[in-house]
């Protein structure tokens, strides 16, 4: 079904670079508008059935399903006390993969952390170049944002509004759920406004005693809004409703594409309007322009296996390559006439980074639960989301933004061990009754954007195409930290509240980019002096040129950004085509 | 013998270790990091003939066939079979415990599963007075106990070792058929046409 023998002879009316969650996007709304389109990948397409096996009981497998010995995925430590591209210590792993890539199943999904160094300080980037990205692994908590993200500075006067708000982007969020699937219950919530949900996932026991205790606090846990489609899609060929069968967490991927993923839900459909070419391998190392116009006319590629340089020409290109891929490129993309790198006469490319803090995960055991025979919880693609509720109604006196809590209670397929000591006849009586009666979760909070923290090109290092790599000037500041703080008394207060067990607490702030939720490097706004981009994810400086991944957003908000990528970018598309249409471009 | 009692691990195997230099002489090679506690140890003594250092593993497998079937009882001592299901050495644990550390890259693994097993077997003759391998299994029993109640004391390899044999025991038994089907009787891994969950799903104020 992919064509790789691409036509790199025509001009396409657009190239998308990236087959991610906005790269696919892209595709599907630029193609099925009439558009045609060639699609750049840079990695590889893999036969993802085949590698996420979801139903592989752990002892039909070789390794249990961990990694092959040759297969190292980086810890929390090795992140924190080692430099990338992880010299000494790493000699015997041939293959070196990041802390995402930490099973068998996943295993070729995620980038060979050689072959892609990065430099500065401390971050945990997971990149997947492969067809569809991180999408074929991703967490699949779909939410949307609220104005209370979008007009965030109106409220807190902290950083920049972004140039749109709810009421424009409502209407893409419907149609993203509406042609991809999501499953959900609606809870009337201003800061977590509500989908056009299919069936919902049901909660557990030890979820539905936290979901009551909080109903007193005011606090909201809803069932995991899953990016999902529970009741299929009469639309979509390449897709399978979800049928409970909870691989989703323990391999990472599904391999019926219930779970939504870039290549199946828009990317094949969007080639069989005939409209699109697929060129994977394709690592872009330049925006090409012209010199008069200022206008952007294609890209270089290098074929990642060849390792030969080609050009492509389009009308339009748009660039969805993944928040710090897409900044890299523009940076690489530097001329006469953008000598700070394509779209940059700002200066804001590359900064205004931005992203989820991870922390205070918290594991508790519901009392009642023990010793209870047997239930089936893991049957569905997620267990809980508690809402935001930080600085709403009130302000908190140490800190702006908020945070939500994802989580997860009952029993699965591994147990959980962490606090049963000991060994012999106890311990395993112990395990035994224990069984169902875990429950854990994790906060995810708003990271500031702030023009101090940014990604530059790293003038020495390189790599493996040659091409100069990331350098991160990064760090979390005084707001995060006390955030964390915050969080990890309400988490231990409200598992306290629940009458939990509370039997570990983290305590440390997991390494930057744990959350894999790097967004804000290229950001939207008004002013063509303070931002890359307006509110259709268009360059201020060449109007031909389009960002429509990540890169865009002002600020994180503390939900997750997947769905909020594709609205976006499917209301940027939309403009794009008209724009086109019109002759604007 | 009453070794249960002994708690502090640390100061305790000087005792084991000069001692059971004696009995096992020059036969005991110097351990990285031991070697000053054993150079005050006097020379002395037969090598038993049945201990855990004397025999060379061949290159495709980590244990000797001995280490093997000891490695078995020490997991089933962790995951013992009861009336609910079988236990580690009816899951083969030891098997997959040797895989991970034949296949292994971190060498620091390794030795420690090879000075464990050796500093293992010196604290079971120091403590029973003979080696583990003819150590029945009270004995057996009483040097894990030792090894579980100092297994904070992680700057020792032999608590290294007994770690990573808890540690492998519990992924080994549990993603094992006995472990995942027979014992903790799990449910999911299958199509289901309905979502499960709680009966009460919190809708209404409880």
């Amino acid at each position: 079904m992919v064509d790789l023998i691409t036509d790199l002879t025509k001009t396409y009316d657009a190239v998308v670079i990236g087959s991610g969650a906005a790269g696919g996007m892209a595709a599907h709304v630029l193609t099925s508008r009439g558009m045609k389109v060639l699609m750049l990948e840079a990695g590889k397409k893999l036969p993802i059935e085949k590698e996420i096996r979801s139903m592989e009981w752990p002892y039909d497998n070789p390794h249990r399903g961990k990694l092959p010995p040759d297969r190292h995925s980086l810890t929390f430590n090795e992140y924190t006390i080692r430099k990338p591209p992880y010299g000494p210590g790493f000699e015997k792993s041939k293959h070196l993969l990041s802390y995402a890539g930490n099973n068998d199943y996943v295993k070729n999904i995620v980038v060979e952390e050689r072959d892609h160094p990065y430099t500065g300080t401390n971050y945990a980037w997971v990149r997947a170049r492969c067809l569809g990205g991180k999408t074929n692994i991703w967490g699949r908590l779909a939410l949307r944002f609220s104005d209370y993200d979008f007009k965030a500075k109106s409220r807190d006067g902290y950083g920049e509004d972004w140039p749109l708000s709810y009421k424009d982007l409502a209407p893409y969020y419907d149609k993203v759920d509406l042609y991809l699937g999501i499953s959900g219950v609606k809870e009337n919530l201003d800061q977590l406004p509500d989908s056009l949900f299919q069936r919902p996932t049901k909660l557990s026991c030890s979820e539905v005693t936290l979901k009551r205790s909080l109903q007193k606090m005011g606090r909201v846990v809803t069932q995991y809004r899953a990016g999902v489609t529970t009741d299929g899609l009469k639309h979509n060929k390449y897709r399978s409703r979800c049928f409970g069968r909870g691989a989703c967490d323990r391999h990472g991927g599904c391999d019926i594409h219930a779970a939504f993923d870039s290549p199946t839900g828009l990317i094949y459909p969007a080639m069989d309007t005939g409209n699109l070419t697929l060129r994977t391998n394709a690592v872009v190392r330049e925006i090409t322009v012209d010199p008069q116009t200022g206008k952007a006319t294609g890209i270089h590629f290098v074929d990642s296996e060849t390792l030969k340089d080609f050009t492509v020409r389009a009308k339009v290109v748009v660039v969805a390559a993944s928040t710090l891929e897409s900044a890299r490129l523009l940076l690489l993309s530097k001329s006469q006439l953008y000598p700070s790198g394509l779209g940059n006469s700002s200066g804001h490319v590359g900064h205004n980074f931005c992203e989820h803090l991870c922390g205070a995960v918290i594991l508790g055991q519901a009392k009642d639960l023990v010793g209870k025979a047997s239930t089936l919880d893991d049957g569905r693609p997620g267990g809980f989301y508690l809402a935001r509720f930080r600085n709403l109604q009130e302000r908190h006196s140490k800190f702006i933004r908020g945070y939500g809590f994802e989580g997860g209670g009952g029993q699965g397929m591994y147990p959980q061990v962490t606090g049963s000591p000991g060994f012999g006849a106890s311990l395993k009586e112990e395990i035994r009754k224990n069984k169902g009666s875990y429950i854990d979760m994790g906060g995810f909070g708003e990271v500031l954007a702030r023009y101090e923290n940014y990604v530059d090109l790293d003038p020495v290092v390189k790599d493996k195409w040659g091409i100069p790599a990331l350098r991160f000037h990064y760090k979390f500041g005084d707001n995060e930290h006390q955030m964390l703080a915050d969080m990890k008394e309400t988490a231990q207060e409200m598992f306290e509240a629940a009458g939990f067990k509370i039997v570990q607490v983290e305590n440390t702030m997991l390494t930057e980019g744990w959350s894999i939720h790097e967004l804000g490097t290229a950001r939207m706004g008004n002013d063509a002096k303070t931002s890359v981009l307006n509110q259709f994810q268009q360059s201020h400086d060449v109007k031909n040129l389009f960002v429509v991944d990540g890169s865009a957003f002002v600020s994180a908000s503390c939900q997750n950004p997947t769905w909020t990528i594709m609205a976006l970018c499917w209301r940027s598309c939309d403009y794009l085509v008209d724009e086109f249409a019109k002759g604007n471009l | 013998m009453s070794i249960r009692k002994i708690l502090d691990l640390k100061c305790d195997r000087r005792k084991w270790l000069k001692n059971s230099a004696k009995i096992l002489g020059t036969s005991l090679l110097p351990v990285p990091g031991i070697v000053s506690e054993l150079a005050e140890a006097e020379t002395a003594a037969d090598t038993p003939e049945r201990n855990l250092a004397t025999t060379e593993a061949s290159e495709e497998r980590f244990f000797t066939a001995a280490q093997n079937s000891l490695v078995a009882e020490l997991a089933e001592i962790i995951i013992p079979a009861d009336s609910q299901s079988g236990g580690a050495k009816a899951a083969k644990v030891a098997d997959y415990i040797e895989q991970v550390l034949s296949e292994c890259a971190d060498d620091g693994r390794q030795s420690d599963w090879r000075e464990g097993l050796r500093l293992v077997d010196l604290m079971s003759l120091h403590y029973c007075g003979k080696s583990l391998m003819e150590s029945g299994p009270d004995e057996r029993i009483a040097i894990l106990s030792v090894l579980s109640q100092n297994h904070a004391v992680i700057e020792l390899p032999e608590v290294r070792m007994f770690n990573d044999l808890r540690e492998l025991t519990l992924r080994g038994y549990y993603t094992s058929k006995i472990g995942i089907h027979d014992e903790l009787d799990y449910k999911g891994n299958v199509y289901l046409t309905e979502f499960t969950g709680c009966e009460d799903q919190g809708t209404t104020p409880g």
